[in-house]
Formats: structure tokens, C-alpha cells, sequence
């Protein structure tokens, strides 16, 4: 980091561009797709904001580590399990849909990590995210009203009839949640990420 | 006190001024994330493990990779000092509203107190009651906020969808990323 503090102060002054090469942490900052760095740079320095990550004499933003990729493979099943097992069996045990979604995310949080945040942006795609976010409060709110027009209260699940049914809508409620949190907090990631730029066009 | 919770909230404040003080972003950030998960700890030591599974999961996880992201997206500041200069205003203004919240902290019961109304009072003793019979789950947090108080969990979980789409609204996208 020290060397680059010594060119970041000659940098900031002379050129707004390269200014953010001295971020200080190493992964995929504003890793935009590689089409667009030419409008990038005029908006960014019409927005006053660093530009895009790959500085004249940077060093990269992601810097592909064989030690960081493993563990990331070794530990990501078993963190999207305990996620999923956190979110199921919140209902018996501590946890549940807002933990247990947290958890699913910081998966892809590991992975955007590991193998570079652009990289698995493209591999998940932007509209899954919102999907998920979206599929989660309409599950949540159309169990909730279902039961109302059903005759019963908000979330009587009594009323559905089925065998256990306020057993399973919990069940169903506590995924419901965990779809909306881990759609956001990944959803989070990759905007951050991104940056503001609208889908990489300058306004 | 036992001697382990002394040392952790310790720790916590330690990390909470660390986190305050440093002047170093990267430095203040790893801070945060020692606070966060410190504070995760006493959560389980207070019986509240939903509460700690959370903590450690957004403030030791996720907040730390999403500041990590914020930093390398700004640029350091030039001058080499270790600390933050203290601003006298800003910290007589947190400092007098901590006082004046700290005034309230008289009225609470002690932690753990036996006859506190949360441990004996009519809702609680009525969930605790029934909650296996109403709901068939056996965790009385999660009986609590999916059934007895489900309408205020779909606030919540309107709330994160909310933050989301408020930020593909500031960010002038459709979808994430």
C-alpha cells in the first residue's frame, strides 16, 4: 500500500482517473464490464468519482489468490447448507429466515471475493437478485392476505386446511424472508460494486 | 461479572473507539468488524442467540465486505496521522446525548432479573404458554414473529425489499449490478 500512497498523491492532483488505484483493499472495485471503460471515464470524471478500477501503472483490482480460491471451494457448500439449514430450522431451533438469508448471501459474497466480483455478477446475472427479492415479499403477502380471503385472520394458516399447516407456513413464511434478505444483501453487493453509472452508459 | 464477559465488553469498547478513532479507513473497518462480532458473543451470553446468529452475519460479515468495497471505490486521505482529529462539537454532542440516554438506564431492570416484566408479564407468560400448541414450532421467538406477530414481520421484510429497490432508485437501475 505504501507505494502506491506516493503515486496517489501526484495522481489525485494531476488526474482524477487514477486516483482510486490506491483504494487499499485488492478486490474487483467498480469491475465494470470491459465494453464500456471509454464513456466510464468521461462520467466519472464528469461525476467527480473515481473512475474505473484499472489505473495506468495500478496494480490490479483482483488479484486471483490460489489460497483464497480454494478455501472459498472448500467452505462454500457447507456455509450455503448451514444458511439454508438456519432458515429451515429456525423453527425449532435459533435462527430463521432474516439469519438464515444473511447467511445465503454472504455465499455470494465469498465468491465475489474469490473469484472476482464481475465475474460472478455475470455468472448469477443482475435479474436473479431482484427476482428472488421480489418472488419473497409476493410468497410472504399472499400467504398472509390468502388466509384473510380465505375467511380467517392475517396469517391464520389454520384456515388453509392442510395437515399441519401453521407448521409449513412458518416453514414457508421463515423462506420467504430468507429469499427477500439474501436477494438484498446480494443485491447490495453487486450495485456497491457497480457503482451508480447507469447499466455502464453515461448520462 | 464474570471475568470473560469483563473482558469482552472490554474488548467491544476497545474496538467501538478503535473503529472511531483510527484514522486509517482500512484500519477503522477491521475494527468494526471486531466490534460486531465481540458484540455477537455477548448477544449468546444474554440468551439471545437469533440476535447473535444476526450480528455476526450483517455486522461481522456483510457490512465488513460491503465497507471494504465502499474504500476501494474512494480514495485515502493524503496525511499520514494514525487518529482521527476529534472534533470538540461533534464529540460534546455525543457524548451529552449518551448522558442524557444513559439517564434512563436507572429505570431498566438488572439483566437477568427474575421479576422483570419481560420474563413474567401476561404476553409473555400466554406465548410461552402456548406458542407449541398455536403454532406446532418449538422455538417461541420464531412462533412469535411469523404468527402471533406476523403482520409486523411482513413490515420487516417490506422494509429490506423497501431499502432495496430505494437503492436501484438512487443508483437509476432496474436490476442489481
Amino acid at each position: 500500500m505504501s507505494d502506491q500512497d506516493a503515486d496517489a498523491e501526484v495522481d489525485v492532483g494531476a488526474d482524477a482517473e487514477t486516483g482510486d488505484a490506491t483504494g487499499g483493499i485488492q478486490f474487483g472495485p467498480g469491475q465494470d464490464d470491459t465494453g464500456d471503460t471509454g464513456p466510464d471515464l468521461e462520467a466519472a470524471d464528469a461525476d467527480g468519482r473515481p473512475g474505473p478500477t484499472d489505473a495506468p501503472g495500478g496494480r490490479a483490482p483482483y488479484v486471483e489468490s490460489p489460497i483464497i480460491m480454494t478455501t472459498v471451494r472448500v467452505v462454500v457448500p457447507f456455509v450455503f447448507t448451514f444458511g439454508l439449514f438456519v432458515m429451515f430450522h429456525g423453527a425449532n431451533s435459533p435462527g430463521g429466515g432474516f439469519q438464515g438469508g444473511v447467511i445465503v448471501g454472504t455465499v455470494v459474497l465469498l465468491l465475489g471475493v474469490a473469484f472476482g466480483i464481475a465475474t460472478t455478477r455475470d455468472w448469477i446475472g443482475p435479474r436473479i437478485p431482484v427476482a428472488v427479492v421480489g418472488l419473497g415479499v409476493l410468497t410472504f403477502v399472499g400467504i398472509g392476505a390468502g388466509s384473510v380471503l380465505l375467511g380467517g385472520g392475517f396469517l391464520e394458516y389454520a384456515v388453509y386446511g392442510v395437515k399441519d399447516a401453521t407448521k409449513y407456513g412458518i416453514e414457508l413464511v421463515e423462506l420467504a424472508i430468507g429469499a427477500v434478505v439474501a436477494g438484498v444483501v446480494t443485491g447490495l453487493f453487486f450495485a456497491v460494486s457497480a457503482g451508480g453509472r447507469p447499466g455502464g452508459e453515461p448520462e | 461479572m464474570t471475568p470473560v464477559e469483563l473482558s469482552l465488553l472490554v474488548f467491544v469498547v476497545g474496538c467501538a473507539v478503535a473503529a472511531a478513532a483510527l484514522r486509517d479507513v482500512l484500519g477503522s473497518i477491521i475494527a468494526f468488524g471486531a466490534f460486531s462480532l465481540g458484540v455477537a458473543v455477548i448477544w449468546v451470553f444474554l440468551r439471545a442467540p437469533d440476535v447473535g446468529l444476526t450480528e455476526a452475519a450483517v455486522g461481522a460479515g456483510v457490512m465488513t465486505v460491503l465497507f471494504l468495497l465502499t474504500i476501494a471505490k474512494t480514495v485515502r486521505p493524503t496525511d499520514d496521522a494514525l487518529f482521527e482529529s476529534v472534533d470538540p462539537y461533534a464529540l460534546a454532542t455525543a457524548v451529552a446525548l449518551v448522558a442524557v440516554l444513559a439517564t434512563t438506564t436507572g429505570a431498566l431492570p438488572p439483566v437477568g432479573a427474575a421479576d422483570q416484566p419481560v420474563t413474567g408479564g401476561e404476553v409473555t407468560t400466554y406465548y410461552l404458554d402456548n406458542a407449541y400448541e398455536d403454532t406446532e414450532v418449538k422455538n417461541a421467538v420464531t412462533a412469535v414473529l411469523a404468527a402471533y406477530r406476523g403482520f409486523d414481520t411482513m413490515g420487516e421484510a417490506v422494509v429490506v425489499y423497501a431499502a432495496g429497490v430505494g437503492l436501484l432508485t438512487v443508483f437509476g437501475r432496474e436490476v442489481f449490478g
